[in-house]
C-alpha cells in the first residue's frame, strides 16, 4: 500500500465501502456506508498489506479516514 | 442496511482486471470474481451463482467476501431471485458482535441461503432476552444467537481473585441463562443458539499455582457441562461446543481487539462458529444432505481393484490401509445414523461386490450401503440415476472422489450435488468429508436409524414392481396399510423432522420444529394427523403429516406431507378422501386445500383439483395458519363435499376421524 488511492482501493474492495477522495478528510461519521464496526476489519486488511502491526488504539481515535491512513503510514 | 454499493461513483476497475462477464470468468480466479461482481455491483443480481464460488475461496478470503456479502440489502435479492430461501437471525450477546454478520452471510451464501440480520446493542443479551416485547421478539426471527464469552464472568471477579471467588459468579450466570432459555422458549417459535465459555489462557496463567489453576479449570468445564446440558431440556435449544473447534488451532481471541473493541472472542473463531451456524440454517431450512456417495479405488481404499486384485487392496493394514480403514469406520459411523450411503464407481461390478461380501479385513459391508454402482458409465448419469431411484433431489447428494476429473465432471453436469475432494492423503479424508456437517440436524430419531434399511426395502419393492403388468396389480400385491390418526406426542421429533426433510410432496413447505408443531396442535379446532405406513415388505413408520383446522364452517387443510418414499401409492388419495367424508359427517359446508409454492413442490400444485377441488381465490383471503410465512403464491382449493372421490381399494386405511366408512 504506497499511495492514498491503494487505501481507497482498501476500503473498496475489502470492505465494501463506496468511498472516493472527497471522503478522506470527513468525520468518519459522514463518510456514508461507515459504522465503526470497519475499525477491526480494516486494521487486519491494513495488517496484512502491510506485513507489519498497526496501532488499534490510535486507529480507533483517528477522526477521520485521511488521518486513519497516516497512522497506518506511521506504523 | 445500506444497499449494495456501486463503483460507477469511483474510479473503474484497474486495468488487467476485467469486468465479470461470461467470456472473461474463466480466466479469474474465484475471488477475483467475486470482486468484479461486487466493483459492477452484481452480487445482488447473481447471487445463485456465489455459492459454486465461495467453495473454492481459502478462509481469508471468504472472510473478506463476507464484508461485502454483509453489505447486501437481502430484499434486492429475492427482487432478483424471489425463491432464494432466506432465514431471519437475530444476533444477541455480551461483547461487541460485529465479525457475526460478515462471518454468517459469507457462510449462508456459501449453501446458497440468505441472511437476513439483526445485531442487538452491546451488551444487551439480557434485556432482550428476558423482556418478551424486547425489539428481538418483535423482529420475528426464525434463529437467535446469543453469543456468550468469558467475560461474561470474569466482569464480575473480584481482585484479586481466586478460583472460589468464580463459583458464585459462574452460578448466577447459568442461573440467568436458564431463565433467559425459558423465557424465550415461551416467547419465540425460533431456535435459540447459545456457546459454551471458552477459557483464555491469559486467565488461567494469572494463577500462579497449579493447583488453584486445576480448580479453576474443574469449575469452568461444570459450568460449561451445565449450558450443554440445558439443550436436552429444551427442544428449541442449540448449544455449540467451541471446545472441538478450538481444538483444530484457532485461537480463542485477540487480546488488542478484546480490549480496545470489547470484540471477546477472535474472528477466526467466529467464523468458524458462523460456519456451524451455516449448517444449522442449511438444516433449518430443509436443506439437509441425505446421501453420500463415494469412490472406491484410492477414495475408499488404497490401490485400484482391477490391477491390484483384493489382495492388493489397501484396507486394513500398513499404514495407509489403517488410514483408509479409519475413513471407513467414519463412513459406517455415518450410514448408523441414517445417511444413506452408495457407492458409484468405474469398475467391473462383480470383483467390487465380492471385495465387500468376501474381503476379510473390510469395515464397509453390502450391509451398510444402499447400492453399489460399478461400471463404465460417466459418474453424472450414475448418481443422477440413484438420486431419481431414491426420490431425493440432486442437492440431497454428497459426492466423495479423489480424482479431480471425476469431481469436475460431477460440478459442471450437476451442480447441485456437493462434491468433497480428497487426494493421495488418506489420513485426511474424514475431516475432509466432515468439515462441511452436511448431515447435521438437530436431533436424531428412531427413524434415521432405520432409514437405510427402509430405503433398501424401497429398492426390493421396486424389483417386486417389475414383475407385474400394471401398477394396480402391483399395488394390490403390495397390502398398503395406512393408519391415519392424530399425531401423537411421541411422534412430534419425527414429525418436525418430516416438515424439514419433505420438499417434493410438501403442500405449503413449512419448516416446523417439535415445540412449533404441538402447539399448532393445540390451537382450537386443530387436527393435527400422522400417517402410518406398511406394507408386505415391513413398516414405513410415520410417512406423512395433515395440519388442518376447523375455521367459520369449513375445514381448512392448511398443509399436506408426504415422504417421497411412498408416492404414487394412493396413501395421499385415501388419505384426502378421509378428511372429506370426515368434513361431510360432521356437517361442515366445504374442505378447503391450500398450496404455498416453494422451491421444489411444484409437483403438487395441481394436488386438490385431482380430487374434485376448484380454485377459490375469494378464498386466499381466509387466515393463514401459517402467517409469517409470507410467500406469494398462495392458491387455495375449495370442495363442496357434494360428489366425494371413491377409496383406493388396494389399501386399508385405519383412522380415528368420526365419519369415515371403514
Amino acid at each position: 500500500m504506497n499511495t492514498v488511492d491503494d487505501f481507497l482501493a482498501l476500503l473498496r474492495d475489502e470492505l465494501g465501502m463506496p468511498v472516493s477522495t472527497e471522503d478522506l478528510p470527513r468525520g468518519l461519521d459522514e463518510v456514508p456506508g461507515w459504522d465503526s464496526v470497519h475499525l477491526i476489519w480494516l486494521l487486519s486488511a491494513l495488517e496484512q498489506r502491510l506485513g507489519r502491526p498497526v496501532s488499534l488504539a490510535r486507529i480507533l481515535e483517528a477522526p477521520t479516514l485521511a488521518e486513519i491512513y497516516q497512522v497506518a503510514l506511521a506504523g | 442496511m445500506s444497499s449494495a454499493p456501486t463503483a460507477s461513483t469511483t474510479t473503474g476497475p484497474p486495468t488487467g482486471l476485467p469486468a465479470a462477464g461470461p467470456a472473461s470468468a474463466a480466466d479469474l480466479s474465484a475471488a477475483d470474481q467475486l470482486l468484479a461482481l461486487h466493483r459492477a455491483g452484481r452480487l445482488a443480481a447473481e447471487y445463485p451463482r456465489l455459492a459454486a464460488l465461495l467453495a473454492d475461496l481459502t478462509d481469508p478470503e471468504l472472510a473478506r467476501t463476507g464484508l461485502l456479502l454483509a453489505r447486501l440489502d437481502p430484499d434486492q435479492v429475492l427482487a432478483a431471485h424471489p425463491a432464494t430461501p432466506i432465514l431471519s437471525v437475530a444476533l444477541t450477546g455480551h461483547g461487541t458482535l460485529a465479525a457475526l454478520p460478515p462471518a454468517l452471510a459469507a457462510e449462508f451464501a456459501r449453501h446458497g441461503l440468505l441472511l437476513r440480520h439483526r445485531v442487538s446493542e452491546f451488551d444487551s443479551y439480557v434485556f432482550d432476552l428476558a423482556d418478551p416485547d424486547s425489539e428481538l421478539y418483535a423482529f420475528e426471527p426464525d434463529l437467535t444467537v446469543c453469543l456468550l464469552d468469558p467475560e461474561v464472568v470474569f466482569d464480575e471477579a473480584p481482585l484479586p481473585w481466586r478460583p472460589a471467588d468464580l463459583a458464585p459468579v459462574l452460578t448466577a450466570k447459568l442461573d440467568l441463562i436458564e431463565r433467559l432459555v425459558a423465557t424465550f422458549t415461551a416467547t419465540s417459535r425460533a431456535t435459540l443458539v447459545l456457546n459454551t465459555l471458552p477459557l483464555p489462557a491469559a486467565y488461567a496463567r494469572q494463577l500462579v499455582d497449579h493447583r488453584s489453576r486445576a480448580e479453576l479449570g474443574a469449575l469452568w468445564r461444570r459450568a460449561n457441562a451445565r449450558l450443554l446440558d440445558l439443550a436436552a431440556a429444551h427442544p428449541g435449544l442449540v448449544v455449540v461446543d467451541l471446545d472441538p473447534l478450538l481444538a483444530e488451532g484457532l485461537p480463542a481471541r485477540d487480546p488488542r481487539l478484546a480490549r480496545y473493541t470489547k470484540a471477546h472472542l477472535s474472528n477466526q473463531l467466529l467464523a468458524r462458529y458462523a460456519r456451524e451456524l451455516g449448517h444449522l440454517a442449511r438444516h433449518l431450512t430443509g436443506r439437509t444432505r441425505k446421501c453420500l456417495v463415494l469412490d472406491l479405488d484410492d477414495t475408499l481404499w488404497g490401490g485400484t481393484l482391477g490391477e491390484d486384485g483384493p489382495d492388493g487392496i489397501e484396507v486394513a493394514d500398513g499404514y495407509r490401509g489403517e488410514a483408509f480403514a479409519a475413513f471407513q469406520r467414519t463412513v459406517k459411523q455415518l450410514a448408523a445414523q441414517g445417511v444413506m450411503t452408495a457407492v458409484v464407481s468405474k469398475n467391473e461390478p462383480e470383483p467390487v461386490r465380492a471385495a465387500f461380501r468376501d474381503h476379510p479385513r473390510m469395515t464397509l459391508r453390502e450391509a451398510d450401503l444402499l447400492r453399489i454402482t460399478a461400471n463404465w458409465r460417466p459418474k453424472d448419469q450414475n448418481l443422477a440415476e440413484l438420486a431419481a431411484d431414491l426420490n431425493i433431489g440432486l442437492d440431497s447428494l454428497v459426492f466423495v472422489d479423489d480424482s479431480p476429473y471425476e469431481l469436475g465432471l460431477v460440478r459442471h453436469a450437476l451442480p447441485a450435488v456437493a462434491t468433497v475432494a480428497v487426494d493421495g492423503e488418506p489420513a485426511l479424508h474424514a475431516e475432509k468429508l466432515l468439515r462441511d456437517g452436511w448431515f447435521d440436524v438437530l436431533e436424531l430419531t428412531g427413524e434415521d436409524r432405520a432409514r437405510v434399511a427402509r430405503y433398501r426395502e424401497e429398492l426390493d419393492r421396486r424389483d417386486f414392481l417389475h414383475a407385474f403388468g400394471s401398477l394396480d396389480d402391483y399395488l394390490r400385491e403390495l397390502s398398503v396399510r395406512v393408519e391415519f390418526a392424530a399425531l401423537t406426542p411421541e411422534e412430534l421429533p419425527r414429525a418436525a423432522q418430516l416438515t424439514l426433510r419433505t420438499n417434493q410432496f410438501h403442500l405449503a413447505t413449512e419448516r416446523l420444529q417439535p415445540a412449533e408443531l404441538a402447539a399448532r396442535a393445540a390451537r382450537p379446532g386443530a387436527l393435527v394427523l400422522g400417517v402410518r405406513a406398511s406394507d408386505r415388505f415391513g413398516s414405513n413408520g410415520l410417512v406423512g403429516l395433515v395440519l388442518a383446522r376447523r375455521d367459520a364452517g369449513q375445514l381448512v387443510i392448511d398443509n399436506f406431507l408426504l415422504s417421497c418414499r411412498v408416492f404414487s401409492r394412493g396413501i395421499e388419495g385415501a388419505c384426502l378422501a378421509a378428511l372429506l367424508a370426515h368434513a361431510r359427517a360432521l356437517g361442515l359446508g366445504a374442505v378447503l386445500g391450500r398450496y404455498r409454492p416453494g422451491a421444489k413442490n411444484a409437483i403438487v400444485r395441481d394436488f386438490y383439483p385431482r380430487y374434485g377441488f376448484t380454485l377459490d381465490p375469494a378464498a386466499d383471503a381466509l387466515p393463514d395458519a401459517a402467517p409469517d410465512a409470507g410467500r406469494p403464491g398462495l392458491l387455495t382449493f375449495r370442495h363442496d363435499l357434494a360428489e366425494l372421490p371413491a377409496f383406493p381399494d388396494h389399501l386399508q386405511l385405519s383412522t380415528d376421524l368420526v365419519g369415515v366408512p371403514r
